[in-house]
């Protein structure tokens, strides 16, 4: 089993209409058993800017404390929130600090700009930046997400018809993942 | 094999660990206490390679104590399972420690609370915990038989359920347990369930 | 459960068939000699045979053959007797590693009206030789006029998985039924295991489920009671064995044969042991300021 694989997560952001979604599974898991069924990936950098994290908890937590760290850093000297693109660089140049020692987990941004204009992204656990118009996937249950996502898309929709979308799309995907599931957690901004 | 385990209830928190000290096939000690008490108020069960747990689980202890002696506070069960995370977190790209930790640990704001860190620095505070081949007969009994606010006759009560369950059903079960309790008046030994006793030690 | 590699496959080119009478009444029996050399004969007994591969190096290919179709045993079934007959509960999941492949295996096989096995392990393997079974215990009541016994019924399949014994079979089941002497319960498995008893659990979920069963488990239970127990002690399997989920069926069997008690959906269930506690909400929609 991938160490990616030892927790067990499943991540999706959607877009919408002036708005995003970003929704997480809440297992917590040591490869095939359940510790907990509260698990946080989904942390909140700031009003309109949404981190998740997939992979394994460990690194999560410790690439959450830093970024963390980073933006309230960037606070104090900027006196202003990071735009979400700033932050998704911000996240890429510290996975890649780690280029030959990786942290094991793949993040996905979901934030709004201030002209409402919403910005998803993932990358890969060395920092590769992949942006997308639609969705962004990833965790254990990415592949199922991707095609529940691809099926269930529409683009421009309201908040209410996107946070139903996503929900949807988070529930039947873990129903065929072993490793994720037990509840989720969906934020609309 | 290790077995740890621990559980909150009405105003305490109650860990268990096993006390078999083994190396491959044998037993050296059956009377190994594997439960620290870190300071007044909190308790470490650690499982793991035995240099591991005892070096890693007294640096935590001492660091704790030096932080109360500079600042005069004492830290918090979350501040100190946070600092535990971080020092796991931060050996784990170097050197890293074999242990498994659960924390349990009595605040005045919060109340009784237990943590689960395992040997990668993964933190999540818990209900109820367990470690080693234990985990696998012990959470289903406390998924099954715990309840919020449950007293300690009730929590001992389903502690003695898993120790007999483990030693029925474990085929290296080992022999002996050691309970520990934290509430508002302190971290204490509770109490020792043991099916085999070495011989005392003479007195000196 | 294990599917096949299609490589697999591409070793079956190269196989010639070799009598194997493990289908048959008589277990089977191995004589590299004569029986992987002289396959021209055993060609004539082809619907009852099995294709063996040609090759000198015959364990190495064994070992990479097991490797392929390795099952994953992401099940919990289990059964007990108990004063009324014998409860016997599985889940219904099946998986591949992380992926769930099916939420709707049936996992408890219908081996005749009187007798249930359970099926823990290579999919393909237990339903195939729980199948053939049931086709030993019918040739058996017709031939003496009487039902098998469940203890004759476990042996019979005991002696057919020990004679493939290091082959690469993966079964754990247990056989459970009702005939003359009383309720009747044995666990079985590939590596030639046959233990009778009154209590048992197969499966990754196993140990949780005991965990469960072993606590609330008494004889005199009604069948309520015993039911309720068994489809508890899936439950907390399921819940703590992510290989573990679906349904969770109950079947009971009594002294006029068995009877499925239910199916609960373990997501269902799960809200019906622990109600949803609704909570304050965390953060509200709200309109976005202007910006």
């Amino acid at each position: 089993m991938s160490i990616f694989e030892y927790n067990g997560s499943a991540l999706v952001a959607m877009v919408g209409k002036n708005c995003f979604a970003i929704a997480s599974d809440r297992r917590l898991g040591v490869q095939l058993q359940t510790i907990a069924t509260d698990f946080q990936r989904i942390h909140k950098i700031h009003d309109r800017l949404f981190l998740g994290l997939s992979g394994l908890g460990t690194d999560t937590q410790t690439l959450y404390q830093r970024l963390v760290f980073r933006h309230k850093l960037y606070q104090l000297r900027e006196e202003r929130d990071m735009k979400p693109e700033t932050f998704a660089s911000l996240v890429s140049a510290i996975l890649y600090e780690k280029r030959f020692g990786p942290y094991f987990c793949q993040p996905v941004i979901a934030g709004l700009s201030d002209e409402d204009k919403p910005f998803i992204c993932t990358m890969d656990s060395i920092g590769a930046k992949e942006l997308a118009k639609d969705f962004v996937v990833a965790g254990t249950a990415g592949e199922s997400l991707y095609g529940a996502c691809e099926a269930m898309f529409k683009p421009d929709m309201e908040p209410e018809e996107l946070f139903e979308t996503i929900s949807q799309a988070l529930l039947s995907s873990v129903d065929r993942d072993c490793l994720s599931g037990w509840g989720g957690h969906v934020y609309v901004v | 094999m290790e077995c740890v385990f621990g559980l909150v209830g009405n105003g305490f928190a109650i860990v268990v660990a096993d006390t078999s000290a083994v190396h491959s096939i044998l037993v050296h000690k059956s009377n190994e206490d594997k439960i620290m008490v870190l300071d007044s108020h909190k308790l470490v069960a650690a499982s793991g390679e035995s240099g591991d747990r005892v070096q890693f689980t007294e640096y935590i202890q001492k660091n704790v104590a030096l932080y109360q002696f500079r600042n005069g506070i004492p830290l918090t069960t979350a501040a100190a399972a946070n600092f535990t995370r971080g020092e796991l977190a931060t050996a784990l790209r170097k050197n890293p420690y074999f242990v498994n930790i659960l924390m349990a640990g009595y605040d005045k704001e919060t109340g009784p609370s237990l943590y689960y860190i395992d040997y990668i620095a993964t933190l999540h505070k818990l209900e109820k915990g367990a470690f080693g081949y234990g985990a696998y007969f012990s959470l289903a009994m406390m998924d099954r038989h715990y309840h919020s606010g449950m007293s300690v006759e009730e929590a001992i009560e389903l502690v003695d359920k898993c120790i007999l369950e483990i030693r029925s059903r474990l085929v290296v079960a080992p022999p002996n347990f050691v309970i520990k309790i934290v509430d508002k008046d302190g971290a204490r030994e509770y109490a020792w369930r043991e099916s085999v006793k070495d011989t005392p030690a003479p007195t000196a | 459960m294990s599917l096949a590699d299609p490589e697999v496959v591409g070793f079956c080119f190269r196989m010639m068939k070799l009598d194997f009478s493990g289908l048959e009444s008589k277990a089977p029996h191995f004589d590299a000699s004569n029986e992987l050399v002289g396959g021209d004969g055993a060609l004539s007994a082809a619907p009852s045979s099995f294709q063996l591969p040609i090759t000198a190096d015959f364990d190495g290919f064994q070992k990479n053959a097991i490797q392929m179709v390795k099952p994953a045993k992401g099940t919990t079934t289990l059964a007990f007797i108990f004063k009324e007959g014998v409860m016997v509960a599985a889940d219904s999941r099946a998986s591949m590693g992380g992926y769930i492949s099916s939420q709707s295996v049936k996992k408890i096989i219908e081996i005749n009206p009187y007798m249930l096995g359970t099926m823990a392990g290579g999919a393909a393997d237990c339903q195939f030789w729980h199948r053939n079974l049931g086709i030993k215990c019918r040739l058996h009541e017709l031939a003496n006029k009487r039902r098998i016994s469940v203890t004759g019924a476990s042996k019979l399949l005991a002696n057919i998985l020990y004679s493939y014994r290091g082959m690469g079979l993966s079964v754990g089941t247990m056989i459970a039924g009702w005939d003359e002497t009383g309720p009747g319960l044995y666990y079985v498995d590939s590596e030639g295991g046959r233990l009778k008893g009154q209590r048992f659990s197969v499966g990754s979920g196993s140990p949780y489920a005991y965990g469960v069963l072993d606590s609330g488990y008494r004889y005199d239970m009604t069948i309520e009671e015993a039911a309720e127990l068994a489809r508890r002690s899936i439950y907390h399997a399921t819940f703590r064995d992510a290989a573990s989920g679906g349904v969770a069926s109950v079947y009971y069997v009594g002294p006029n044969g068995w009877k499925k008690l239910s199916g609960d959906d373990v997501g269902e269930l799960h809200y019906h042991y622990y109600p949803a506690i609704s909570s304050t909400t965390e953060q509200e929609m709200v309109e976005a300021p202007a910006a």
